[in-house]
């Protein structure tokens, strides 16, 4: 990077600041005035340019300032660059491009030592491998923004099965998990790709789709294949990959069935609340298969307390009012005519 | 949240609606700034996936695609960018496709704009695909990225690197290096506006 630094000292236009657009209708005015200008993965990056740093050996407390956002990897001053008297222009590289997003927009005409500063984007002090990152960073994003929201819609638990169903296929890179994401070996999926668009589609294609899953889905589209949307899909999926054995085949479950068993283990264990029976009528019920405490399981730990509260509030209240309720017939004779009368008035 | 998504949609229908009467409306002398204006919002919008489908639904893809043969050079670099934004997700994707997209952007190769330029780089990136292949990495295209790869400018000779190592052959460069030798020479690079402050 020093070595780009020293190359790449020039103001470029990206830089500049532009002018705030006071012309905008009333609605389309934001919180902030902005210039007119339009962001996209190009212009973004991990490298950010400050501007109007005051002169006066403030570069500690001015990195202290970015670091609030995310690790920086690298900084230095940029003395050749052509800055505004008694200021100094500073070079800050991010680990990551969100945090440079945040740094960027918490830190842009902040005032600093009594001057403004101006954060931008430096995009040109990247190297090629650098840009390419960004550029897979992208489209993983996308991949994993558009993916999700069609999985909101389907069923949670099909998402799971999803998931196996892939590890099962092979596809360990599941664009959805994001563990992945950062351990992906840059150049491993640069020759990925290479091959995915090269190579005869038969012989290569079970290694090489999950890269580029998506890619190939949408060629289908379009040459007018069978997929059509990204919704439709995901459901011609779920619907041909519950006999894949292995993992899957242990968690997958229709929607119906898993309702119909969620619902009688609710009953049950209602009806044991309800009952007070629930150390001795336990035994009875789970069998001697079942662990103790999968009978109260409901696949997931914030059900099971829900469901535990819920069974010790209905004890509670089963047994007080069994309680109250021989105590409270005397009373009542004695304590209603007044509240009636209360309520007249 | 679904108060906010249809808020949204809204507003992405009131600037879409905008963008349109400020066409047909007898112009006003700021018309076309207000165009630019919605425009960039529009691209902007077309960042976050979340607002891909309204977007589809308000036609705004085609919308962008219109912009890139207007003769406003904002109005291409904006609408470029929009489609650079969206353009990931494969049903944008297929959509630009079909509708003749890669023509246009190739086009936008040739614009003197940086940023039109490296929008027109990435989305052609982006929009290839097992299909399409052939028609983003035609010998034109590729000689014209090995002359990217040479400039001076980082920006655009990074993109076109990996243009060129990620998605071209050996083969494909080389002969484009033979083509651009024979026939390209004096070509001038797009300015690169650099401004000296």
């Amino acid at each position: 990077m020093a070595e780009s630094a020293a190359v790449q000292v020039q103001a470029y236009a990206h830089h500049e600041q532009r002018k705030i657009c006071a012309s905008r209708a009333k609605y389309r005015e934001g919180r902030r005035p902005r210039a007119v200008k339009v962001y996209t993965i190009n212009l973004e990056s991990r490298y950010l340019l400050v501007q109007g740093v005051p002169a006066i050996g403030v570069m500690k407390e001015l990195i202290e300032q970015f670091a609030l956002y995310g690790t920086i990897e690298e900084y230095n001053a940029l003395d050749e660059y052509p800055a505004e008297e008694f200021t100094e222009v500073y070079l800050i590289k991010f680990q990551r491009i969100q945090s440079a997003r945040v740094a960027k927009r918490k830190l842009d005409e902040r005032s600093f030592f009594g001057s403004m500063l101006h954060v931008c984007y430096a995009p040109e002090f990247e190297t090629v491998q650098e840009t390419r990152e960004k550029l897979q960073e992208r489209r993983k994003f996308v991949a994993r923004a558009t993916s999700s929201k069609d999985w909101n819609a389907a069923d949670k638990k099909q998402e799971i099965a999803t998931i196996c169903t892939q590890d099962v296929l092979g596809l360990h890179k599941s664009i959805a998990d994001s563990s992945h994401i950062s351990c992906r070996d840059p150049l491993h999926d640069r020759g990925d790709e290479k091959f995915c668009y090269t190579a005869p589609p038969l012989s290569h294609e079970h290694v090489y789709r999950p890269v580029s899953s998506y890619e190939v889905t949408s060629s289908n589209t379009v040459q007018g294949t069978v997929q059509q949307t990204i919704a439709s899909n995901s459901y011609t999926w779920h619907s041909t990959r519950p006999n894949v054995p292995g993992i899957s085949t242990a968690r997958f479950m229709p929607r119906t069935t898993q309702l119909q068993e969620r619902q009688k283990k609710r009953q049950q264990s209602n009806a044991l609340a309800l009952c007070g029976l629930a150390p001795g009528g336990q035994e009875v019920v789970i069998g001697p298969k079942l662990p103790e405490v999968s009978q109260l399981d409901m696949d997931n730990d914030s059900l099971n307390i829900t469901a535990n509260t819920i069974r010790e509030k209905l004890k509670e209240v089963s047994c007080t009012a069994m309680a109250a309720a021989p105590g409270r017939t005397s009373d009542d004779a004695a304590d209603r005519p007044p509240v009636k009368q209360r309520r007249r008035i | 949240m679904g108060d906010g998504e249809s808020e949204r949609f809204q507003y992405l229908q009131t600037l879409v609606t905008e963008f349109q009467d400020t066409d047909s409306v007898v112009s006003p002398l700021n018309c076309s700034e207000a165009k630019e204006q919605v425009l960039a919002n529009l691209a902007n919008f077309a960042y976050d996936p979340r607002n891909f489908s309204d977007l589809r639904k308000l036609q705004v893809l085609d919308l962008f695609l219109d912009m890139l043969t207007e003769g406003n050079e904002n109005l291409v670099e904006f609408g470029l960018g929009g489609l650079c934004n969206l353009c990931l997700d494969k049903t944008n994707k297929s959509h630009i496709l079909d509708s003749g997209g890669l023509k246009l952007v190739i086009n936008c190769l040739s614009s003197r704009r940086e940023e039109t330029v490296l929008s027109a780089l990435t989305t052609l990136m982006f929009l290839c695909t097992a299909a399409s292949r052939t028609e983003v990495t035609a010998p034109a295209v590729v000689e014209c990225m090995v002359r990217f790869s040479l400039s001076t400018n980082r920006r655009i000779s990074n993109l076109a690197t990996i243009f060129l190592q990620d998605y071209c052959s050996d083969k494909q460069v080389q002969e484009a290096k033979e083509l651009s030798q024979h026939s390209a020479l004096g070509i001038p690079l797009p300015e690169s506006t650099q401004h000296p402050i």
